[in-house]
């Protein structure tokens, strides 16, 4: 079964929403708070599910100007959670929609533990872009512009997210609405993180060795893992430029992870963007993981299944062809 | 099964040497690697691939040209001795028909070609290396192809919820011996270039068993009554990648198959 076509409905649900920190941002997680492994690492194992987190907004609204993360919580949380959860199935209102089935019966965005994702800078806004950034970003809208294109020309025209081949990161990491099951495993000399949705497995070493070549390239990186007392610090780099997160230079790109267990079931995990190349400032965003015993990931053969592209394609040409033959 | 090795004094010097998790130090992963997890089980984990010509064919084969000759001598077949247990793998005639034809159209219909994940036991022994991370309760197989992965859960056995391309798979602990049962396969992958085959009632038993600390013996025993006309076994020696810092790098081949699943779809600028 292929839920492309609602992927890409998603991707721009994501794109709109992002995700979410907590009730537990502010706290200092006790050193003896966090569970072991028999080996003595803290231990942050188990089944994810980021479900609750879908249509977080990454930046602070403007309607929460002046106030604090931690102060947006309660009755007021819960009001707002609910008006995007509202929100989310009324854009799937239509002829067109996904069946129901396939996700409103999960959709518990009324859950979500925070209003916004960006904590630093303070004003939860994603810092200016560089100068160069600009200037990156206005050569490629006039590439586009000098060779314009429609839409589904070719797959290339189409996501990556579309064409199964990765939600990248920290785009992996983030929350959609269906397939949000993901698994952390540990030993003494790796953790591993396998995401469901397309299905990707990230083995990060934790034993001090230095980074490949910037000749190796990979769209989800190349990770180096450590422990700093109960949190897990995750450094990755060497990104394509294809996948970059949010048109980043890629080779400037660095992502550093922080996983801390702050609870039964919860992990709180943060993102440090910095790509000096890019933003004038390196920036942060967090949010909670939760373990979610009754989510296990399921094989998501998301390349093999792919008729959503297939038809997007297929589609495309039809309309084409009947445009000419009315001409 | 009817496989013994000399393990026993290799595993006592380990255990004396190692026993514990050690402390990261850059000789770590050279010089000492735990025999044993914490747990008491032998330690699988590492990068692990195999190294013959089961991926090109699981039977005894002799060289052979490839079927595009643009590609010459780099797409054409090595030949090799087969990994399977008496030397033909037992095909019910029907079956066999199929198989030859799979192998004649091998180009257009081999789930390799189309990036499709390669089901098990065939991800053991493509020629791209996979990772054992060996957890306290799950066992997780990583291969390089695809991005594909399963993890083997070592706790109260599951049902198969759906037929998947990796299968469901359940392990425990025989002994020296991991064994991993897997089941609710679908009929979609193959067991090598040659066109082997099975259907949706496959049932794969394996046996990784270590024969030193950089040798694991791979053994798979391959059960599909609508296919074979009884239950067959394979096996080799896996070996331990042991270059410094080795480590996978994602095979995302989707995207290098692209213009053969969606060429005919794309936008004819002519037009």
């Amino acid at each position: 079964m292929n839920r492309l076509l609602l992927a890409s409905a998603l991707a721009v649900a994501i794109a709109v929403a992002p995700l979410a920190t907590s009730p537990i941002l502010g706290q200092a997680p006790k050193a003896s708070a966090a569970p072991k492994t028999p080996w003595g690492d803290p231990d942050i194992q188990g089944w994810f599910s980021n479900l609750s987190e879908n249509g977080t907004p990454l930046e602070k609204p403007a309607q929460f100007a002046g106030r604090n993360l931690e102060d947006i919580k309660g009755e007021e949380l819960t009001s707002i959670k609910q008006a995007a959860q509202n929100r989310t199935i009324e854009s799937f209102a239509g002829p067109l929609h996904a069946p129901e089935d396939w996700w409103q019966k999960d959709l518990n965005m009324v859950k979500g533990s925070q209003a916004w994702l960006v904590i630093d800078p303070p004003d939860g806004k994603v810092p200016a872009l560089t100068p160069e950034a600009t200037a990156r970003t206005a050569a490629a809208a006039e590439a586009r512009r000098a060779n314009p294109r429609g839409p589904s020309d070719s797959w290339e025209d189409r996501s990556l997210y579309d064409r199964c081949i990765t939600r990248g990161l920290p785009g992996s990491m983030l929350p959609a609405i269906y397939g949000n099951s993901y698994q952390i495993l540990q030993t003494p000399d790796y953790v591993a993180i396998r995401y469901e949705m397309i299905h990707e497995t990230r083995i990060i070493p934790l034993d001090g060795r230095p980074h490949v070549s910037s000749k190796v390239r990979t769209h989800m990186g190349d990770a180096r893992g450590h422990w700093e007392g109960d949190t897990l610090v995750v450094e990755t780099t060497n990104f394509r430029d294809e996948s970059s997160y949010r048109n980043s230079n890629a080779s400037t790109l660095r992502l550093v992870e922080r996983f801390t267990r702050v609870g039964p079931k919860t992990v709180k995990w943060s993102v440090t963007v910095e790509d000096p190349k890019t933003w004038v400032r390196p920036w942060t965003f967090a949010m909670p993981l939760t373990m979610d015993d009754t989510q296990p990931v399921l094989e998501y053969a998301c390349h093999e299944g792919n008729l959503g592209l297939r038809n997007i394609l297929s589609a495309a040409r039809s309309e084409e062809e009947a445009a000419r033959a009315n001409k | 099964m009817k496989y013994r090795f000399p393990l026993a004094s290799a595993l006592v010097a380990a255990i004396v040497v190692s026993g514990i998790a050690i402390s990261a130090s850059a000789q770590r992963d050279a010089v000492v690697r735990p025999a044993r997890t914490a747990d008491g089980h032998p330690n699988l984990s590492g990068i692990w691939q195999a190294m013959n010509t089961a991926h090109w064919d699981l039977e005894d084969h002799s060289p052979s040209p490839s079927q595009l000759y643009q590609t010459g001598a780099v797409g054409a077949t090595p030949g090799g001795q087969g990994v399977v247990e008496g030397g033909e793998i037992p095909y019910k005639p029907d079956a066999l028909a199929r198989k030859k034809l799979n192998f004649a159209s091998r180009l257009s219909l081999d789930p390799e070609v189309k990036c499709y994940m390669p089901g098990i036991p065939r991800a053991t022994y493509m020629p791209f290396p996979f990772q054992i991370v060996q957890a306290p309760n799950m066992v997780l197989m990583a291969y390089e192809f695809a991005s594909s992965d399963r993890v083997i859960n070592m706790g109260k056995p599951v049902e198969a919820a759906v037929d998947t391309w990796m299968g469901t798979a359940n392990g425990r602990w025989d002994g020296e011996a991991l064994v991993v049962d897997n089941t609710g396969f679908n009929d979609k992958t193959w067991f090598d270039r040659a066109g082997n085959f099975h259907s949706d009632q496959l049932h794969v038993i394996e046996r990784f068993t270590l024969m030193d600390q950089d040798h694991l013996l791979y053994e798979a025993t391959i059960e599909d009554p609508q296919t074979f006309t009884r239950p067959w076994k394979i096996s080799m020696p896996l070996y331990r990648r042991v270059e410094k810092n080795v480590q996978l790098t994602d095979f995302k081949c989707v995207e290098y198959a692209e213009e053969l699943l969606y060429g005919h779809l794309r936008k004819d600028p002519s037009k």
